[in-house]
């Protein structure tokens, strides 16, 4: 449990983007305050540099806010410490189990029922057959959906979607939790619900990387902070400074 | 080395390295392998939820082929329908099988997109997917084997060692073919038209419907069709006839051939392949 870590070595991670022309994007790339950085690469095609020489790192106990304008590449480096991302430069190494709430309708088959859904996302979250069937009784009640976990997906509302999804998301044992946006579902009662688990399965992971633009938010949950622009990393700091970074823009 | 403990990404550090990263996601698909299987079984309740039959209707529809077909041609061609009409049922399931896997190859990593942007899970694992969607539809149409061969007598004569040897070396081609499709299609979307006019091409031209007595044993027309040597080495000894040795040797050829230039295509574009989609 310790020795969570996340280890992040002058990371740079370029999209190339097929079928656009490079040369007409850049005569409209005068003054841009969001998106990373446009260029084209050696070989001609459109490149966006998300990730520029990124370096972090972090230990059991740290939590830290990721702040920035929107395209300057938080969700990009939490997709990358998730692993989908391979870096074009540098190293990315993470010790200890991640669970990655980057997107709650991942692996969801609306016309499933609620149960095999559990099951469907439990299943690509990394747990085992056993490991679900032991966890469905509480992830059910704490979906509060009851009979309706028996019913296909499609015939949810809206909320009652998001409750099922939340309650798989955050049912995994993890070290490493990445979060793009804190999750804010369902009614006033479920909020308060999923509040309390979340910040249990906070205070269980070991580290904690939650992106944000809710300054609020980041001050109760983060220790530190780290602020993106163009892909560029500024230091960790401490929370406390969190102003300061935010002056900055 | 990868496991749910410890994840290490790093920029390229040359060929070797990449083909052993490669190599580590087979690995990896290996050890989850309960995922792929939960995967494919989940998309084929999921594709016939609500209906009574099921993939059955695959397997109705493919049965009355065979009826229709074996009838009428057998009449046409004047061979016997008890010749005839089992030669029809394998070819038109068996080669249901290479058709649906090819076929599907293609969206394998495109239909994996949020899947594959979000998580580590390995690709192999979509391939592996796809590959036992269509083994388990194989699964259901086999019941057409069985009747014609329980209705034809050919328990009596067929031999089931090399139609399963057969079939092991047809799934084994069939999951290259599947997965250079799969990395083709997610970079270049015209790719899955072109492969869909091809198994078109191919299930006319392979001795699916009718029988090669015309050509010379050998003959280029059906040496050089990959499915001819899938097809034979699996139906031939079901109905209780010897396939030719070389088909099986083809086969395996074929197998280690093209698996080299499958890995290797994947090893290089590995990385990118997430950001083609
Ligand atoms: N799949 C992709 N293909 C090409 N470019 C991408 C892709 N995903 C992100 N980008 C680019 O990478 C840069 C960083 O995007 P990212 O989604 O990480 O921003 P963000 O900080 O999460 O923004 P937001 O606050 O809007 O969520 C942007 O310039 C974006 O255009
Ligand atoms: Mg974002």
């Amino acid at each position: 449990m310790t020795d969570v870590s996340i280890k992040v070595t002058d990371l740079t991670l370029r999209f190339p983007v097929y079928g656009v022309d490079a040369k007409s994007l850049k005569k409209n790339l005068a003054r841009v305050t969001v998106g990373g950085r446009l260029g084209a690469s050696t070989t001609g095609a459109t490149e966006v540099t998300a990730l520029s020489h990124l370096n972090l790192n972090l230990r059991a106990g740290d939590r830290l806010g990721l702040i920035g304008h929107n395209g300057s590449g938080k969700t990009t480096l939490l997709r990358a410490l998730s692993g989908a991302y391979e870096p074009d430069e540098g190293q990315i190494e993470v010790r200890g189990r991640i669970a990655a709430l980057l997107d709650l309708s991942l692996g969801i088959d609306p016309s499933a029922t609620g149960v095999d859904n559990i099951r469907l996302r439990g299943r690509i979250a990394g747990m085992s057959s056993k490991e679900i069937e032991d966890k469905m009784d509480e992830i059910a009640e704490f979906s509060g959906l009851g009979p309706f976990l028996a019913m296909p997906m499609k015939t949810y509302s809206a909320g009652m979607q998001a409750r099922l999804a939340f309650a798989v998301a955050t049912a995994v044992e993890a070290d490493v939790l990445l979060m793009d946006e804190w999750i804010s579902v369902g009614d006033a009662d479920f909020q308060k619900l999923a509040h309390r688990r979340l910040l249990n399965l906070v205070e269980r992971a070991g580290i904690l990387v939650l992106s944000s633009h809710d300054a609020g938010l980041l001050r109760l949950y983060c220790n530190k902070v780290m602020r993106l622009e163009g892909g560029v990393a500024s230091e960790v700091k401490d929370i406390r400074r969190l102003d300061e970074l935010l002056a900055a823009a | 080395m990868e496991s749910g403990q410890h994840m290490l990404r790093t920029g390229r550090r040359g060929t070797l390295f990449e083909f052993s990263m490669a190599l580590r996601d087979l690995v990896t698909s290996y050890h989850r392998r309960g995922l792929a299987w939960s995967l494919a079984w989940h998309d084929v309740v999921s594709r016939y939820r609500g209906s009574i039959l099921g993939p059955f209707w695959i397997t109705i529809s493919m049965g009355l082929m065979v009826l229709g077909i074996g009838l009428l041609y057998a009449k046409l061609f004047g061979i016997s329908v008890a010749e005839f009409m089992p030669y029809v049922a394998m070819g038109i399931v068996f080669f249901g099988l290479m058709a649906g896997t090819i076929n599907e190859g293609c969206d394998t990593f495109v239909q994996a997109s949020s899947m594959l942007s979000q998580t580590s899970l390995p690709m192999f694992t979509f391939i592996w997917r796809t590959v036992l969607r269509n083994l388990i539809n194989l699964a259901h149409h086999a019941v057409i084997i069985v009747a014609v061969i329980i209705f034809f007598g050919l328990w009596r004569v067929m031999d089931v060692l090399p139609a399963l040897g057969g079939l092991l070396l047809t799934i084994v081609n069939l999951a290259w073919i599947a997965m250079l499709a799969a990395i083709a299609s997610a970079r270049f979307r015209d790719i899955p038209q072109f492969v869909m006019s091809v198994m078109q091409f191919a299930i006319f031209m392979t001795p699916v419907f009718w029988k090669p007595d015309a050509f010379p044993d050998r003959h280029a027309f059906l040496t050089l069709n990959p499915f001819y040597h899938m097809l034979t080495t699996i139906r031939a000894p079901l109905l209780g006839q010897e396939a030719d040795g070389l088909s099986y040797i083809i086969l395996a050829i074929m197998a280690v051939l093209g698996w080299a230039l499958t890995f290797s295509v994947f090893a290089i574009t590995r990385r990118r392949i997430v950001h083609f989609l």
